[in-house]
């Protein structure tokens, strides 16, 4: 008995939420299995194309700048990762005791220059192209 | 016993058994939201064909039930139910299969811990939400983002060339956005002292869209990238790639993606009035008080589906370039001034 509920009782609904988002189109699935016809040739299950015969496999082998906006991306998701347990603490009394030239404290001074570093990657980025979409 | 005694006993209870609180409160829960979001979603997309009608100078759905189609829907229900379940052969068939399924699982998630308004009751505002998680901010948007990986399984797994570019847009389109997206929450989260969804809307007497007007416009379009509506449909672009992802998928597979479409962007709807719209904040109305916030929540949702379908209705679909360089050349700098602007009015006139 702990009248403070753990973190952990939050998410015991999630997954309650989750088997239920799985039975939903399994039910759905299974009533079609159920009431429809099921007739396949060929031609029905062959892959669309404009009509015609598809030429090779789809999954090709794709433009390597592709992975430069997984790349950009992956190290600005983690900045936003850096940026949400900061929001508890910037205006805290312990940071506000350090101030930097007297105008914002400790906490967004640092982030500040975080953010800036990251900014300046953008912009180079941006210059060589690497976010150009081809 | 008055109704107020009743509901401060069980959360007094609550409080005192939180596993087995959580555990019921789960089932129920599981059960209604998940009733409740697919008839909500069948009554998006009546709304979306009779709203592009009334643009477009034409009736829309007429004929079944009454002649306001209201029963349109249902019809639809019933020939997806009825048609032939056929798989492609050159499919990756496992995850051909479960992508409709990831779908809806990413969906309830998501509907898990928002809130769906509230109720008033003896003076004291008891918000209708299942997973009420301290961080449920960050938690329903990276939960949304997640739709994008079902997606890239369906786009993928076809096997078909205009599938795969459809995923391929769809995955570039949702990273340039990720991004400014998750700042304006920061932005929002830094005004309210909170990542909690109802501390955020209890925080909001000043609407967030008058405190931080820029992240309001960059938090929608980052919004209607992320749902996938035009302007920003490029992973679907019927007129270039056919029908996009889901080119290869037929009846009520077909039906279920689609569906799941329209339950995030009620979602998501939701999602932007928690935000920045003041959630179920407003005047009182005289012999409807229990349910004022109620109604207040969902007219504010209904502005945001109307003019969701109004953008569809109005604007062109843009290049997937020009997406991608307006989300990593426009909004993510806008954001980050809105980030300033959102830090430098929580220190100094806070």
């Amino acid at each position: 008995m702990t009248s403070e509920p753990l973190p952990v009782d939050y998410y015991i609904p999630l997954i309650m939420f989750l088997i239920m988002g799985a039975i939903v189109p399994i039910a759905a699935l299974a009533a079609v299995k159920i009431i429809s016809p099921l007739k396949p040739n060929s031609r029905k299950l062959s892959t669309y194309e404009g009509g015609l015969v598809p030429i090779r496999d789809a999954r090709i082998q794709f433009n390597v700048q592709y992975y430069l906006f997984a790349i950009v991306f992956v190290i600005f998701d983690v900045e936003v990762l850096f940026l949400y347990p900061w929001i508890y603490v910037y205006a805290s009394e312990f940071m506000q005791r350090y101030m930097v030239f007297g105008i914002m404290n400790i906490a967004v001074f640092e982030m500040l220059m975080f953010i800036a570093v990251l900014l300046i990657g953008l912009a180079y980025a941006i210059k060589k192209e690497a976010l150009r979409w081809v | 016993m008055e109704l107020s005694a009743i509901i401060e006993a069980i959360s007094s209870w609550a409080a005192s058994e939180p596993r087995i609180y959580a555990l019921i409160i789960g089932l129920i829960g599981a059960a209604v939201i998940s009733g409740v979001i697919n008839i909500v979603a069948m009554y998006v997309v009546w709304l979306e064909r009779k709203v592009l009608g009334d643009i477009q100078a034409r009736y829309g759905p007429n004929r079944v039930g009454s002649r306001w189609g209201i029963l349109q829907l249902v019809a639809d229900a019933i020939k997806l139910f009825t048609k032939e379940d056929s798989i492609p052969r050159d499919a990756d068939k496992p995850i051909y299969v479960w992508a409709p399924i990831v779908a809806s699982m990413t969906t309830m998630l998501v509907a898990a811990a928002l809130p769906f308004g509230a109720v008033n009751i003896g003076g004291k505002e008891y918000p209708l939400v299942v997973a009420n998680m301290d961080l449920s901010a960050l938690y329903v948007e990276a939960a949304l983002s997640v739709m994008t990986i079902s997606v890239f399984m369906a786009g993928f797994s076809s096997n078909n060339k205009y599938s795969l570019m459809g995923a391929f847009r769809g995955m570039a389109r949702m990273i340039a956005y990720e991004v400014p997206m998750g700042v304006c929450v920061i932005s929002v989260a830094i005004m309210a002292h909170s990542l909690n969804l109802v501390e955020i809307v209890q925080s909001q007497t000043l609407w967030y869209a008058f405190a931080q007007p820029l992240g309001f416009i960059v938090f929608t379009v980052a919004l209607i990238t992320d749902l996938g509506r035009i302007p920003f449909d490029q992973s679907e672009a019927e007129e270039e790639i056919i029908a996009g992802y889901t080119t290869e998928y037929g009846g009520i597979r077909w039906g279920l993606l689609y569906f799941q479409e329209y339950i995030c962007m009620f979602l998501g709807s939701i999602m932007l009035v928690l935000l920045f719209l003041g959630g179920w904040n407003g005047p009182n109305i005289p012999f409807l008080t229990p349910i004022a916030p109620m109604i207040w929540f969902f007219m504010k949702v209904l502005i945001v589906l109307v003019f969701l379908i109004w953008t569809r209705g109005s604007l062109l679909r843009y290049r997937i370039d020009q997406v991608t360089d307006l989300g990593w050349k426009w909004m993510l700098p806008l954001s980050i001034v809105n980030l300033a602007w959102a830090v430098v009015v929580g220190l100094y006139f806070a």
